[in-house]
């Protein structure tokens, strides 16, 4: 009898305790401390001056994205990705042809003509951007900021639009440049 | 009568189903059916290279990617004979700890819910959300790190971490009051725990179970004390074992109340190595240029959140591995759910599976 009286006051102590818990945290509610109505109101994006170089480290997941003028076409990227989500074709040129010359100073060899990133496919493991020569290749944001602002919401209607090609020369340019050469030589290198 | 509980039922954390033999309301026996999330983890890795393995160990326990990433490095490193530099080894403890707290609030939290406390689940999660803010302070990513390479980290840690750290360590430590207020100690959670699955030890360690589940058993068996791998062996703390506060030992109270009591060890471990961290060092320093490992195998096992994790490698040679063969431990705390299930009624076999705390991700693979 007095076990089963013990039982209730045991549950009804232990209820009370756990409900103070609960209205001490409705009296210390404040402002800001509410569900964000996420379309409409976003999360301030966070300072990301963390002190790092971006040479060094990469610190955000986030869209990809390649600055395609500094990309020698050297595929490193495309050999590190678990996945397979990124795909180069290059296309030699002849020696007379001068393609220009990366940020770094390195001297482009190959002509990109293709570099599709498909970003359903990617899992964000940041493996591609670290064996990059000329760190083109790089999550946008962050570090990067000042090259690509960040973005987070790359939603698309059709998932077609979700493949990225960074590539800019056109066929026709690149039948142009590969065939300049009074001694034709073209090889395409398969991806 | 035979109920199917899943694969798509709330409380089977994942993608489970659990074949229930009935007669009335008692249970007489339980056929957990899995594969439902089977992503042929073992058979890819044998088309990676040793580096693109370890964001799919991310994906195996997701709850507590770091310790996976964790121990197939430790693996790794062993089996190529790599030392690590001293600062990197601290950095995968504070990293490795700060999951498990993360990953038993979430245990927690759900098992909760499972039994019908709603408060708690938020809190818990509300605290989880500030270890995942460290995470993606440090890596960027929240949940599916790539954190840990052989032979290092990806990154340092960022200015400011150290200080973000404790500030965590401060906010968290009463907050562990605060659960106990609502959960541990509240009486009707321990009507639905208490004496309910007693898991003998003897059971457990046939079936293998390790983890927080032995040790709510009363076994004192952790292997970062046992078999202590990178710098575990020079922190001081205690193993938590259940006791039988409420009930009997190895009840399902106990393996909850063992989580509770771990996540203030972690909490003790990670001042530790916060304080005997190097500060200088070179995270890249040991990284080698191209992982190869010589002819051999290995077993390497680690204590992750949810127990023994091993890692089974076998090396030709090449840059790619043979096999890679991973024990799971959240697979053997399913298997023994028959074993402690039978004679409950069916709404305490949903206390007893949340009680062990599997990942469907890391028993399917």
């Amino acid at each position: 009898m007095s076990r089963y009286f013990a039982n209730i006051w045991e549950t009804v102590t232990t209820l009370m305790i756990g409900l103070g818990v609960t209205l001490k945290h409705l009296w210390h509610i404040r402002r800001g401390y509410v569900t964000l109505q996420y379309p409409e109101e976003k999360w301030p994006r966070p300072e990301r001056k963390i002190g790092f170089d971006h040479d060094d480290y990469n610190v955000i997941r986030s869209r990809l994205h390649v600055d395609i003028d500094d990309c020698i076409g050297c595929m490193k990227c495309e050999r590190a990705c678990p996945v397979g989500c990124i795909h180069i074709t290059t296309v030699k040129v002849p020696k007379d042809v001068d393609l220009g010359t990366t940020s770094n100073d390195t001297k482009k060899r190959l002509l990109v003509t293709r570099f599709d990133i498909d970003m359903s496919e990617c899992m964000y493991c940041n493996l591609c951007t670290y064996p990059c020569p000329e760190s083109c290749i790089y999550m946008t944001g962050g570090p990067n900021s000042g090259k690509h602002p960040i973005d987070y919401e790359f939603s698309e209607f059709d998932r077609c639009n979700l493949i990225y090609r960074f590539a800019n020369v056109s066929p026709e340019e690149v039948e142009r440049i590969t065939t300049s050469s009074a001694k034709p030589r073209t090889e395409g290198v398969a991806a | 009568m035979v109920l199917n509980i899943g694969p798509q039922h709330p409380s089977t954390h994942g993608v489970l189903r659990l074949k229930v033999k009935t007669d009335g309301e008692i249970v007489s026996e339980i056929t957990p059916i899995i594969g439902y999330l089977h992503r042929c983890f073992e058979k890819h890795c044998e088309n990676l290279s040793y580096e693109q393995v370890i964001p799919y160990t991310d994906r195996c326990d997701y709850i507590a990617s770091m310790n996976n990433n964790f121990g197939y490095v430790v693996a790794v490193e062993e089996l190529m004979g790599i030392e690590v530099p001293e600062r990197v080894e601290y950095i995968r403890v504070i990293m490795a700890e700060l999951n498990r707290i993360a990953s038993h609030l979430l245990a927690l939290g759900t098992y909760g819910l499972d039994i019908g406390a709603f408060t708690p689940f938020l809190y818990m999660f509300r605290d989880r959300e500030r270890i995942l803010d460290l995470f993606e302070m440090t890596c960027g990513a929240r949940l599916l790190y790539n954190y840990m390479w052989v032979g290092g980290l990806s990154h340092d840690l960022p200015v400011g971490f150290v200080e973000a750290a404790y500030d965590f360590l401060d906010y968290f430590e009463p907050q562990v009051k605060e659960y106990n207020d609502l959960l541990t100690y509240n009486k009707i959670f321990i009507e639905r725990t208490a004496d309910i699955g007693v898991l003998p030890a003897e059971v457990a360690i046939n079936y293998g179970v390790t983890g927080p589940n032995l040790r709510g058993s009363g076994v004192a068996w952790d292997l970062r004390k046992a078999e202590p791998y990178s710098v575990y062996d020079r922190f001081e703390f205690d193993i938590p074992v259940g006791k039988g506060l409420v009930g009997s030992v190895g009840d399902c109270w106990d393996r909850y109340w063992v989580r509770v009591q771990e996540m203030l060890e972690s909490v003790k471990i990670i001042r530790q190595a916060l304080q005997k961290m190097p500060s200088e060092g070179d995270v890249h320093a040991a990284l080698p240029k191209k992982v190869r490992p010589p002819k051999g195998s290995i077993y390497k096992r680690t204590e992750s959140p949810r127990g023994d994790l091993g890692y089974y490698i076998i090396s030709s040679g090449k840059p790619v591995p043979f096999r890679i063969k991973m024990r799971s431990p959240a697979f053997t705390a399913l298997c023994v759910l028959d074993e402690i299930a039978r004679g409950w009624m069916i709404s305490d076999v949903l206390a007893i599976l949340g009680s062990l705390d599997i990942v469907l991700g890391e028993i399917d693979r």
